[in-house]
């Protein structure tokens, strides 16, 4: 895998290498062009997708020095120093932003800035070069399939990014191995709308080379070829022989529109994931890493990236910005949102200075075996909701009255009905279970826990 | 700049290729997922040809409470359980009655709700009871994830 990487890198820019052209916009677009777009351009990996205002809005206010030095340094959230590409120069990296700025609506005109005029020749002059002379290469071979996979598939389904079955992961190939490999031809070939493009995005590319990469990808999860020679009926297949996703009205993508994830029964359940074909000893390879918690709409598998009003959508982490955390859930401690004023949810539909109806009252759940006793805190559940939201319907308002066992609220009854949906999971055991069994209420859960 | 044009192409794509793996390290767990308690609901979109629903609480949890939508607006608490049509919402009823023009934006602007992929089964993202039972998401495969009372 570590090998591919630099030819991954080389299909990098050839897929972006046709939006390379036509530049005399300036420097910075050359630049992006070259390195940004990767993931700027379709908005990958949680970076704001160019010319999205949405997108681009909150950042913008921070101002473009800050900006500036994001892209220079890097972030947190994921973005790295100079795009990773770090033979970029300092004045390069602040002209792409400049024009990355420019195409969301920010002020800041572009600098012209000199420095980039030689990367800007290489932008043009390395994809197209390798653009013509790659199809030439010998076709229909084993090492063709290996070729183009290196070339422009290992992009997306070398690390399984924007929803693609990753490279050698038994896991995401089977279900698509089962509708057989004619239907996984037509659908490299002419593209799907979970947003593979056609022929991975590059054109260029013989329908023979896809079909070989198609074998090579299948060979990788131990699908021998069964038709070396790929049936006659897959270079004429319809659109309407793509397999089995939905039927969505999106135009097929072009690599800058590629969709990420689509919703797959492997991401419900991460149990079921089998060992992944990178590093078998990634940290926490199961758990979300930080930068893709709380993704933009556009990005987050439920949202149809190709609807106009998507873009328009709020993204989760400008709103939750200096909200106190939790470790789990969309990681909000709304409890403490709302009691320190972060946020001020209306009470009343019309009325914004209608106060809510709170009543304290804790009530004690002694629970089986060693864990702590439930403290039920009816202050912050009335600071959200109406008597009548749990009683008599979920809880019968009577001491000894409510069967609740962890199994039900699992299940999504009980507490469950909200725990786990909306308010905090269960893993969350300590904000329930916060009564020693040997007697006292910890000072710290009494009154103001969530 | 100039003096050093000859490496920079690969260093470019060592660069790219560092870039590479910083994504594929984020990308390898699991797929971006929607925010923790967003609502599909598809209980007649992918029917009627619009995309499905998607219903984000964080959003309006930031400005109501929960009990002006699930006691005052006689919102169940059950994804797909409220039989919500287009009818009734533009007579005020369900969604209808912030999304009027006057408190939230009006009816006209159908792909802000309707802007799930095609095919999303109803379901509460991201929930407890979709990890443990599935939040089926073949299209139609409506076991809805809440089994709860209402």
């Amino acid at each position: 895998m570590e090998r591919l990487l630099p030819m991954s890198a080389l299909a990098v820019l050839l897929a972006v290498a046709p939006v390379a052209q036509a530049q005399d916009k300036g420097a910075g677009k050359a630049v992006y062009d070259k390195t940004c777009a990767l993931c700027h351009g379709p908005g990958l990996a949680g970076a704001p997708k160019f010319g999205n205002k949405a997108d681009w809005a909150p950042r913008l206010k921070a101002g473009t020095a800050k900006l500036h030095a994001s892209a220079l340094k890097g972030t947190a959230n994921g973005m790295p120093a100079k795009g990773g590409n770090l033979s970029l120069s300092d004045a390069e990296v602040k002209a792409a932003v400049d024009y990355l700025v420019a195409a969301a609506g920010g002020a800041k005109a572009e600098s012209a800035a000199g420095p980039a005029k030689a990367a800007k020749a290489d932008a043009k002059a390395v994809p197209k070069a390798d653009a013509k002379a790659e199809p030439a290469a010998k076709p229909a071979s084993a090492d063709a399939g290996k070729g183009a996979y290196e070339k422009t598939c290992a992009l997306c389904h070398g690390p399984g990014i924007a929803g693609a079955p990753k490279y050698a992961s038994k896991a995401d190939w089977g279900p698509r191995v089962k509708g057989g490999a004619a239907k996984l031809y037509a659908s490299a070939l002419k593209g799907t709308a979970n947003g593979m493009p056609a022929k991975g995005g590059n054109p260029a590319l013989a329908d023979a080379e896809v079909r070989a990469a198609v074998d090579y990808m299948l060979a990788a999860v131990g699908e021998a070829k069964t038709a070396a020679s790929p049936p006659p009926v897959a270079s004429v297949a319809p659109a309407a022989a793509t397999p089995k996703t939905a039927p969505a009205p999106a135009a097929p993508a072009t690599p800058a529109q590629a969709a990420p994830a689509p919703t797959r029964v492997a991401s419900a359940a991460p149990v079921a994931v089998p060992p992944p074909a990178g590093d078998p000893n990634a940290f926490n390879r199961l758990l979300a890493a930080p930068g893709k918690r709380n993704a933009p709409p556009a990005e987050d598998g439920i949202h149809d990236p190709a609807n106009a009003g998507t873009h328009s959508l709020q993204p989760p982490q400008a709103a939750f910005a200096g909200m106190p955390s939790l470790g789990a859930g969309n990681r909000v401690n709304w409890v403490s949102s709302l009691d320190g004023g972060r946020i001020k949810p209306r009470w009343d539909r019309d009325d914004g200075t209608a106060a809510a109806v709170v009543m304290d009252l804790n009530i004690v759940r002694e629970v089986k075996g060693s864990m702590p006793d439930v403290v039920y805190p009816h202050k912050q559940h009335t600071e959200w909701l109406d008597c009548s939201n749990c009683h008599p319907a979920i809880f019968i308002p009577q001491k000894g009255a409510n069967q609740i066992s962890m199994a039900s609220i699992m299940l999504g009854q009980k507490c469950g009905v909200c725990h786990g949906k909306v308010a905090f999971p269960v893993s969350e055991c300590r904000l329930c279970h916060s009564k020693k069994k040997d007697g006292a209420v910890p000072p710290t859960v009494a009154g103001t826990k969530p | 700049m100039e003096t050093i044009r000859l490496p920079i192409r690969r260093l470019a794509l060592w660069g790219l290729a560092a870039a590479f793996a910083v994504a594929a390290a984020f990308a390898l767990p699991a797929p971006a997922r929607a925010e923790y308690g967003d609502v599909v609901i598809n209980n007649h979109s992918d029917a009627a040809g619009v995309r499905p629903v998607v219903f984000p609480h964080w959003f309006h949890r930031v400005r109501f409470r929960c009990k002006v939508c699930h006691s005052d607006l006689g919102f169940k608490f059950q994804a797909g359980g409220n039989d919500i049509n287009m009818v009734k919402i533009i007579d005020g009823q369900f969604c209808g009655a912030c999304h009027n023009g006057s408190v939230a934006w009006s009816v006209e602007n159908c792909d802000l709700c309707h802007s799930g992929k095609p095919g999303t089964a109803t379901q509460v993202h991201e929930s407890t009871i979709s990890k443990l039972v599935g939040s089926a998401p073949a299209p139609k495969a409506a076991a809805a994830p809440a089994p709860a009372k209402p």
